[in-house]
C-alpha cells in the first residue's frame, strides 16, 4: 500500500468518529499535516510504507485521535459509582433469574416433550433474556440524569457548610420523624379496627366481616406480644425524637427490636392460623413475611452502620 | 519502577496550552507550529497538538483560516482577542508559579 493511500485510509477512519459537519475540514487538514509530517521524517528520501505506518502508530488509534478532537463530553456513570452500579445491575439480573427459574421448574408438567431442557430454552428466551431490562433501565436513567446534570452544571448548588451538614447520618429530621410515628400509630389503629370490624361496624357486608375473623388461639396467645414490642418500639422512637439524632445505644436498641419483631412475625406465621378464612390467612402471612424481610434488611443496614467506623491504623 | 516518562508527560500537559498560545501570536499552521515548539525545546506529539488546535478554536481562543501560500491549502491559526487575553493572564500565572517552584526546588537543594 502506498503512503498516500495509507494516510487517506487512516484519516477516513479518524473522521468517521467526528460530527458530520467537521469531517471534510478536519480530514483535509489532517491528511495534509500527516503528509507533511511524513516528508519531514524521511527527509530527502521517498516515504515508504514502514515510515508511514510508524507515523500513524505514533499518532494514535483513530478513535482516540477523534476523541481528542471533540470537546470533553459528559460522564454517564462516575468512576466512584461504577462498582455499585455494576453490583446493582448484576444482582438485579441474578435475583430475577433465580425467581423465574424456580417458577419455571416448579410449574406443573404440560405433557410430552416438556423436559428440563425445553423448559430451560423457553425460560432463556422469555424471562432469562428479559431480565436484562433491569441494567438497560439503569443505564437509561443514568443517561437522563447525566444529561440533566450536564445542562444544570452552572446552576449546581454550592458545596456549603450547610450542605456538608447533611452528611451527618445520625441526624434526624424531627418533623419527618413525627410524621413517621404518626403513620405507625395510624397503621396500628387500622389493624385494631380490622380486628374489631364485626363489633364496631356490624352493618358491613358479611363476606368482608368473615374475612377479618381472627383465630381465637392467635388472639389469646401470639397477638398480645405485639403490644409489648409496639410499646418498646415507640419508647425507642420517642428517645430518638427527643435526642434529635441516633446514638449508638438507640441503634443497638433498634437492632434488638428488629430481631425481636422478626422472631415474633415468624412465630405468628409458623405456629398456626391467624385468620379463620384460609385465603385471608395466607395473604396476611405473605405480608407478614415481607415485613419480616424488611426488618431483617433494616437490621443488617443498622448493624453495618454501627460497624462502619474508621479503624485506627496499625502502627 | 517509577514511570518517569508518564510523570514528565503530565508535567508538560499542564503547560501545553500556554506553550501553544505563546507561539500563535503570529499566524502558524499545524506542522510549522510543531516545528517551532520542538525547536524551542518543547516537542509536542502531533496526535496531541493538531486536535488541541481545533479544541482551542472551538473555545474561541484561536481564529483560523485556510490559506494557500507556496503549496497546498493549509489551515493557519492565530490568537483571537479572547485567546490573547488568556495568554496574558496565563503568562502572569506561569511567572508566579515558576518563581514559587524555583524557590521550592532551591530549598530542596539547600
Amino acid at each position: 500500500m502506498n503512503p498516500d493511500a495509507l494516510i487517506e485510509s487512516y484519516v477516513a477512519e479518524v473522521v468517521r468518529h467526528l460530527p458530520r459537519k467537521q469531517r471534510t475540514d478536519v480530514g483535509y487538514e489532517l491528511r495534509s499535516l500527516l503528509t507533511e509530517e511524513l516528508r519531514g521524517r524521511v527527509g530527502d528520501s521517498a516515504p515508504d510504507t514502514a515510515a508511514t505506518l510508524d507515523l500513524l502508530a505514533s499518532f494514535g488509534r483513530p478513535a482516540e485521535v477523534a476523541d481528542r478532537y471533540r470537546p470533553a463530553g459528559f460522564t454517564i456513570i462516575r468512576p466512584a459509582d461504577a462498582p455499585r452500579f455494576a453490583w446493582i445491575s448484576l444482582v438485579g439480573v441474578a435475583v430475577q433469574w433465580v425467581i423465574t427459574l424456580i417458577a419455571t421448574y416448579t410449574a406443573p408438567a404440560t405433557g410430552a416433550g416438556d423436559d428440563w431442557l425445553s423448559r430451560l430454552g423457553t425460560w432463556w428466551l422469555s424471562a432469562g433474556l428479559g431480565a436484562f431490562w433491569w441494567p438497560g433501565l439503569l443505564v437509561s436513567l443514568s443517561i437522563v440524569a447525566a444529561v440533566i446534570t450536564a445542562r444544570r452544571d452552572g446552576d449546581a448548588p454550592d458545596w456549603t457548610p450547610r450542605a456538608a451538614s447533611m452528611l451527618d447520618r445520625d441526624h434526624i429530621s424531627r418533623p419527618l420523624y413525627v410524621l413517621a410515628i404518626a403513620g405507625a400509630l395510624v397503621g396500628i389503629a387500622a389493624l385494631v379496627a380490622a380486628i374489631n370490624l364485626a363489633e364496631w361496624w356490624p352493618g358491613l357486608p358479611q363476606p368482608l366481616l368473615d374475612a377479618f375473623v381472627i383465630d381465637a388461639d392467635f388472639l389469646a396467645t401470639r397477638a398480645p406480644w405485639a403490644l409489648v414490642l409496639w410499646a418498646a418500639t415507640f419508647a425507642s422512637m420517642i428517645a430518638v425524637l427527643v435526642a434529635g439524632r441516633w446514638t449508638r445505644t438507640t441503634r443497638l436498641l433498634a437492632i434488638v427490636g428488629n430481631a425481636l419483631w422478626v422472631v415474633l412475625l415468624v412465630w405468628w406465621v409458623a405456629a398456626g392460623p391467624i385468620f379463620v378464612q384460609p385465603y385471608a390467612d395466607s395473604v396476611t402471612k405473605g405480608c407478614l413475611l415481607l415485613v419480616a424481610a424488611i426488618c431483617v434488611l433494616d437490621l443488617v443496614l443498622t448493624a453495618r452502620h454501627l460497624r462502619h467506623g474508621i479503624p485506627e491504623p496499625a502502627v | 519502577m517509577v514511570a518517569i516518562a508518564k510523570h514528565e508527560q503530565d508535567l508538560r500537559k499542564g503547560v501545553l496550552v500556554l506553550a501553544v498560545l505563546s507561539q500563535l501570536r503570529d499566524e502558524q499552521y499545524g506542522y510549522s507550529l510543531r516545528q517551532a515548539l520542538a525547536k524551542r525545546g518543547m516537542p509536542i506529539e502531533e496526535g496531541t497538538l493538531y486536535p488541541l488546535l481545533r479544541r482551542l478554536e472551538a473555545q474561541g481562543l484561536l481564529a483560523s483560516q485556510w490559506k494557500a501560500e507556496n503549496g497546498p491549502p493549509r489551515r493557519y491559526y492565530a490568537l483571537s482577542a479572547t485567546g490573547a487575553e488568556l495568554y496574558r493572564e496565563l503568562s502572569e500565572s506561569w511567572a508566579s508559579l515558576a518563581t514559587v517552584m524555583s524557590e521550592l526546588l532551591e530549598g530542596e537543594k539547600r
